[in-house]
């Protein structure tokens, strides 16, 4: 089998397993260390490959709120499927959020009962099904992190550019530093460090993180994707620790500047403003978490366009998404992983996308690994 | 999203399999090289030898052999020159 350049190297086991017995030799063995990693797409690869089992016992890796499907409120899809339902609209969206559940089901069943609700790559797709469909109104449902608020960002100012009137976006995306804000206020959990999300950070770089160690004291590392970014990120966090240093650094230096991209920022400073208020499924509302159109692009505006209904939904009282998301749970700890809630019928957003913890464990072994661990 | 570089082929119906993860979901981007350019968008290049385009007025001019980051169609960083 050919190997793939720029990836084997860090996916090398022999390197894996030094880097695990460098780690181990920074810890201390009296204590325990919970290290959150907020992305994920950490957090899939975290148990795709295997890497906490390079980590000694006393080092939990705690998931957090950085799956962009998971975190988006039932009401939320339920707007969605609102608007899909409107003669003459084309909704279009990423694929995972196809099967998220709402308050009235997912856009799945929506599709099913007569919506036309599309999978797109990109929302540069949307915008082509827009043009291609003149007589119909095109509405793409925009969620991720500043990773994927640029993409909808350029896409709305191709839209004005060329004039199109038939294109408006849904917009729910949201912004990593509240999130860790509102973890970090959290009486529920006490963390002793951060993996970085790499590529948020690649958007917004490594500074607006340094509130982390300077307020709080913790070290935040802006880890890369494959196994080896994640262990060395680990290992550069374990430095700091057994130093009593608490520092921002860099891991994910390949790909993240650390000022980040400034023409990106600039082109979401333009198209977009902070909501005041926004809800995040199991974190509740957090103030200037989530993006809105700004006024200059109202017209491409899709809560302007439609009238939608707004409603807050609670999540069912048997899902636990929200003590998962915030790491408090892990997914096995839920009460109805694995058995009420599964990738084929998820109760909660955390089993949808495979970014998500609990489809995350639930695909790659875990629940079973974990059973055994208990029933010994 | 199986694989975002096939996934992004400026197709009539893109597609989006959800079983193994969708890379736009997941806040995934994918290293691609840049083949040749029209305007601001490129035609870009993964190591497997599929092509996508690409907007790229976030990372400015681009040329052949430029290694981008993508995520969903749209390039968030230039590789080169980032240690």
């Amino acid at each position: 089998m050919t190997g793939m350049r720029f990836v084997d190297e860090f996916r090398d086991p022999e390197l894996a397993q030094m880097l695990g017995t460098q780690i181990t030799a920074l810890v201390d063995p009296g204590r325990h260390y919970k290290i959150m990693e907020v992305c994920g797409g950490h957090t899939h690869t975290i148990y795709r490959y295997g890497v906490q089992d390079h980590l000694p016992e006393n080092i939990e890796l705690v998931h957090g709120p950085g799956c962009p499907v998971c975190v988006i409120p039932m009401g939320r899809v339920d707007d969605g499927i609102a608007i899909a339902e409107r003669d003459g609209v084309i909704l279009t969206c990423f694929g995972d959020m196809m099967r998220v559940p709402g308050g009235r089901g997912s856009f799945l069943e929506a599709n099913a009962a007569g919506a036309d609700i599309r999978m797109v790559y990109s929302p540069l797709d949307a915008l082509r099904i827009a043009r291609q469909n003149p007589d119909r109104q095109v509405v793409f449902y925009a969620i991720g992190f500043e990773t994927t608020a640029p993409s909808t960002a350029l896409t709305v100012l191709r839209a004005k550019q060329e004039g199109i009137t038939n294109f408006s976006i849904f917009c729910n995306h949201v912004t990593i530093i509240p999130a860790i804000k509102a973890i970090l206020d959290s009486p529920d959990l006490r963390l002793d460090a951060f993996l970085g999300p790499g590529h948020v950070s690649t958007v917004i770089g490594c500074r607006p993180y340094e509130f982390i160690p300077r307020d709080h004291g913790k070290p935040l590392v802006c880890a890369g994707f494959e196994p080896l970014d994640l262990l060395q990120s680990v290992y550069m966090i374990m430095q700091q620790l057994a130093t009593g240093r608490a520092e921002v650094e860099n891991q994910y230096g390949r790909v993240v500047h650390y000022d980040g991209n400034p023409t990106a920022l600039a082109v979401l400073g333009d198209v977009f403003s902070l909501r005041p208020f926004f809800e995040w499924r199991g974190l509740g509302s957090i103030s200037h978490s989530a993006l809105q159109l700004s006024e200059r692009y109202a017209e491409f505006d899709a809560e302007l366009r439609y009238d939608l209904p707004g409603v807050r939904v609670a999540d069912p009282k048997a899902c636990q998404c929200g003590e998962v998301l915030k790491g408090v749970l892990k997914p096995w700890e839920c009460k109805v992983f694995g058995t009420a809630c599964t990738p084929e019928t998820p109760i909660g957003t955390c089993m949808v996308s495979s970014e998500g913890a609990c489809a995350a464990y639930y695909n790659y072994g875990q629940y079973a690994k974990q059973r055994i661990h208990l029933e010994v | 999203m199986t694989n975002g570089a096939s996934a992004g082929m400026a197709t009539d119906a893109p597609v989006c399999a959800v079983t193994d993860g969708c890379i736009t979901c997941g806040d995934v981007a994918v290293a691609l090289t840049v083949v040749d350019t029209a305007g601001a968008d490129a035609r870009c290049r993964d190591e497997q030898g599929r092509e996508e385009i690409v907007a790229t007025e976030l990372v400015g001019v681009v040329g052949p052999g430029d290694r981008i980051l993508v995520h969903a169609g749209v390039a968030i960083e230039r590789l080169a020159g980032v240690k």
